[in-house]
């Protein structure tokens, strides 16, 4: 015989709504499907629902609600003045900020300006120029060593701690180190000293050198700087010249304590080894050296 | 529509709803989802929506809108994804239980009526779990669900039979 709980579709539903009649109810159970349905029925109840924090939720809803616009209309605008303001200081550090090269010892770098000239960095040496508008004002900065390739144009000329080094298009080396030196190998430069009234007019061949303040002008015969080629010569230089261009291109400092630097040198080294210049340069001064990390201690 | 029911728009009445709503909305949802996140964040947007709508709700409609509303979007955003229901542990103690008429372990066939639970089809579910978890009363959750009582004993009378078939052989008296 078929059961109440299986042929009528709310039987369940009404027990457990205690809603059967007291006949329905007794026959059910003392059914074997009761105690099952009973268990379950039992069990379910003691499972625990959800957790729901309403108060917590209560909150998120009002905080997407609260309309706040007078704050939010002030937090907008201070928002825009200070974007505004970024970006207004960041162009003008832009448009005022620098480009700079740097080499360390023994480096050299090639750099095309905007206008196609092209300046070969020689070793320890920095150019730097403004970013923007260079070519209204073409000028740059240099300190240490470098030759010019200028295209020609409009004014170009090249700040130094010596003076400045004005140009039309042409060729030319400058050594801003601890003596200055100019030379020019193509075209015409003028180079007009700090503080003095006057300026050199230099054509090819023609160089100018300051020595502790004292102006010098020379002629020259190399077409292009021997440092170009990976050699430093020198005519009739002073030792501590020499041992200053060692530095650059080796990582080393000279202890000089024991010798006379003001002797002069007439020769070359190349910069490709630093044993090899260091005998070619010392050797004939008849000097001896001792390497001790990273300095050389030099003796007569 | 009567001139004498309190308004949404005015935020006592409208927390006073939402306390008052809020939790059994959520469950209804979490019933159906098993997403707890979810399920509160419908139930949240209804809320919202709510009190945009204030002044066209009144407050006898507030409770159907936020059922129906809730029970809407969850149906719009869900093409009804396996639920997994995380039961917390019973809230009562066992041990004052009359003593087990069933052999196995009381724990592993917990485990095992909420996995049963979860395979029922969600109509089932959601009415079954509404009436033994949360206590609600038939005609309560045919207010929810918008249900006649009638097929709501359909319902509880049919998640009993399947619970049944499943753990039948899991009880031995």
């Amino acid at each position: 015989m078929k059961k109440n709980y299986e042929t009528d579709e709310s039987f369940l539903g009404r027990w457990i709504a205690g809603e059967l009649s007291e006949e329905e109810r007794i026959a059910f159970e003392q059914t074997n499907a009761f105690k099952e349905f009973h268990i379950i029925n039992k069990e379910a109840q003691l499972l625990g629902g959800p957790t729901i924090d309403v108060e917590n939720a209560l909150k998120t809803v009002k905080e997407k609600l609260t309309p706040k616009p007078k704050r939010n209309k002030i937090i907008k605008l201070w928002q825009a003045i200070s974007v505004a303001a970024i970006v207004i200081f960041s162009t003008g550090i832009l448009l005022t900020s620098s480009k700079t090269y740097t080499t360390g010892i023994g480096e050299s770098q090639t750099i095309i300006l905007a206008d196609g000239s092209t300046v070969n960095l020689n070793a320890n040496s920095s150019l730097s120029y403004k970013r923007f508008f260079w070519s209204s004002n073409k000028n740059v900065e240099l300190t240490g060593e470098a030759y010019f390739s200028i295209t020609k144009g409009d004014d170009f000329s090249v700040e130094t701690s010596k003076g400045i080094v004005a140009v039309l298009g042409t060729e030319f080396n400058i050594k801003d180190r601890s003596n200055f030196d100019l030379k020019c190998y193509e075209g015409k430069v003028q180079f007009i000293q700090n503080d003095k009234d006057h300026s050199f007019i230099l054509t090819k061949g023609m160089q100018v050198s300051i020595e502790e303040n004292t102006l010098k002008q020379a002629i020259f015969t190399e077409e292009t700087p021997t440092w170009k080629k990976g050699v430093s010569t020198f005519t009739e230089q002073p030792l501590s010249e020499v041992l200053e261009e060692l530095a650059i291109y080796f990582d080393v400092t000279f202890d000089t304590r024991n010798i006379d630097t003001t002797r002069l040198f007439s020769g070359s080294f190349y910069h490709t080894d630093m044993i090899t210049a260091l005998k070619a340069t010392l050797l004939p001064m008849g000097i001896t050296y001792k390497k001790t990390g990273k300095t050389i201690v030099l003796s007569e | 529509m009567q001139e004498n029911e309190p308004s949404i728009c005015e935020e006592k009445n409208y927390n006073e709803l939402f306390r008052k709503f809020y939790e059994p909305a959520t469950k209804y949802i979490y019933y159906k989802c098993g997403n707890l996140q979810r399920a509160e964040d419908i139930v949240q947007n209804v809320f919202i929506k709510l009190w945009k709508l204030c002044a066209t709700i009144t407050f006898s409609k507030a409770k159907s809108y936020i059922y129906t509303a809730s029970n809407n979007s969850f149906l719009n955003e869900v093409a009804h994804e396996k639920v997994v229901l995380k039961h917390q542990k019973a809230v009562t103690e066992h041990s004052n239980h009359e003593s087990p008429d069933f052999l196995i372990e009381v724990e592993e066939f917990r485990v095992k009526l909420k996995e049963a639970i979860n395979t029922l089809n969600p109509k089932e579910r959601e009415v079954f779990l509404m009436s033994r978890v949360d206590q609600k009363t038939y005609k309560e959750i045919a207010e929810i669900t918008g249900l006649t009582v009638k097929a709501i004993e359909r319902r509880m009378s049919k998640a009993l039979k399947e619970l049944r078939a499943i753990l039948g052989k899991e009880i031995k008296i």
